[in-house]
């Protein structure tokens, strides 16, 4: 891995998408975004060797976090790649099925920047 | 941190919608209402699902005249909970509606909070596609607001400014974020 580190943040919001893109971007990552799980799907099959974390929200359109993390995790490519879920919700259940698709960690939402940093750092390392 | 106004119930068929707080009516017969200073308050609605929500917050003071990247955030988060729990009950995305009301600069002489606040409401929705059919935001006028969001009509009144509850910017005051592995 360089040492930079390149993240694909997924995200329906533009709005968050916008804040993510200036909160990592100033710290020194390398940042690429998708709206929804099906977006996130068709970039990653052509640029999936370019990545070394993904961000997803769990509502969104098309297909939500929970069906993007199940599809990838059926990838080899993708077995080992860090994902951590970024949203608003926080209940036990909703944990649960993103452990059980195979996320690597949940952050709730509002998220602070420097701890997000310190995470994606924690999980590529 | 409060998000659940179900607390705050007046009778049973009103619901106060307090700063800091999201609602999303449960398809019964509801009014939504709150009283609006420098806050504001953002109703959306979906014509088919008839399902709406409201939801009233107030960013902190904005250090360089738009914003902080705190503020922003606390603010995303507050939309973002209304339009998922909108989603939760049948609501789509690109059929909402939005009216927003408030951002009334309550003092005069001080910085003008309650125009960042509406400048944020409305870059928001337009960011995100949602178009807004009605506002009544700025002026220093107290705003009284009654949602239907089962029908989807709103009614704004202005209101006395004695009426409106202290605000408290809490953007600051939010921590999360945490990391929780699995």
């Amino acid at each position: 891995m360089s040492d930079t580190i390149r993240v694909l943040t997924v995200d329906d919001s533009a709005s968050m998408r916008a804040l993510l893109r200036s909160a990592l971007s100033s710290r020194g990552y390398q940042v690429s975004q998708a709206e929804d799980g099906v977006a996130a799907l068709e970039w990653l099959a052509d640029n999936g060797s370019h990545i070394d974390v993904i961000v997803t929200d769990i509502n969104m359109p098309r297909m939500d976090g929970f069906g993007l993390i199940e599809a990838l995790r059926g990838q080899s490519r993708f077995r080992d790649c860090p994902i951590l879920v970024l949203s608003t919700e926080s209940s036990d259940e909703k944990k649960a099925r993103a452990r059980s698709a195979g996320a690597t960690g949940w952050i709730v939402k509002p998220f602070d920047a420097d701890k997000l940093d310190t995470a994606l750092r924690r999980v590529t390392h | 941190m409060q998000h659940n106004p179900e607390l705050s119930i007046g009778s049973p068929n009103r619901v106060t919608v307090m700063q800091g707080q999201v609602y999303v009516g449960s398809g019964a017969p509801e009014i939504l209402t709150t009283v609006l200073g420098s806050c504001i308050a953002c109703c959306l609605y979906d014509p088919i699902a008839r399902v709406g929500g409201m939801n009233h917050f107030l960013l902190a003071e904005p250090s360089a005249g738009s914003g902080t990247v705190a503020d922003q955030n606390y603010g995303i988060f507050l939309m973002e909970l209304l339009i998922n729990q909108m989603m939760t009950r049948g609501g789509v995305k690109s059929r909402m509606k939005a009216h927003i009301y408030g951002g009334g600069n309550m003092h005069a002489g001080m910085t003008r909070i309650g125009d960042a606040n509406a400048r944020f409401a409305l870059n928001f929705l337009a960011e995100e596609g949602i178009p807004v059919v009605r506002q009544d935001i700025g002026g220093e006028s107290a705003r009284r607001v009654d949602f239907d969001p089962v029908l989807g009509r709103t009614r704004c009144r202005h209101v006395e400014k004695v009426a409106v509850p202290a605000p408290k910017p809490i953007a600051q005051s939010v921590s999360g974020g945490d990391l929780e592995l699995f």
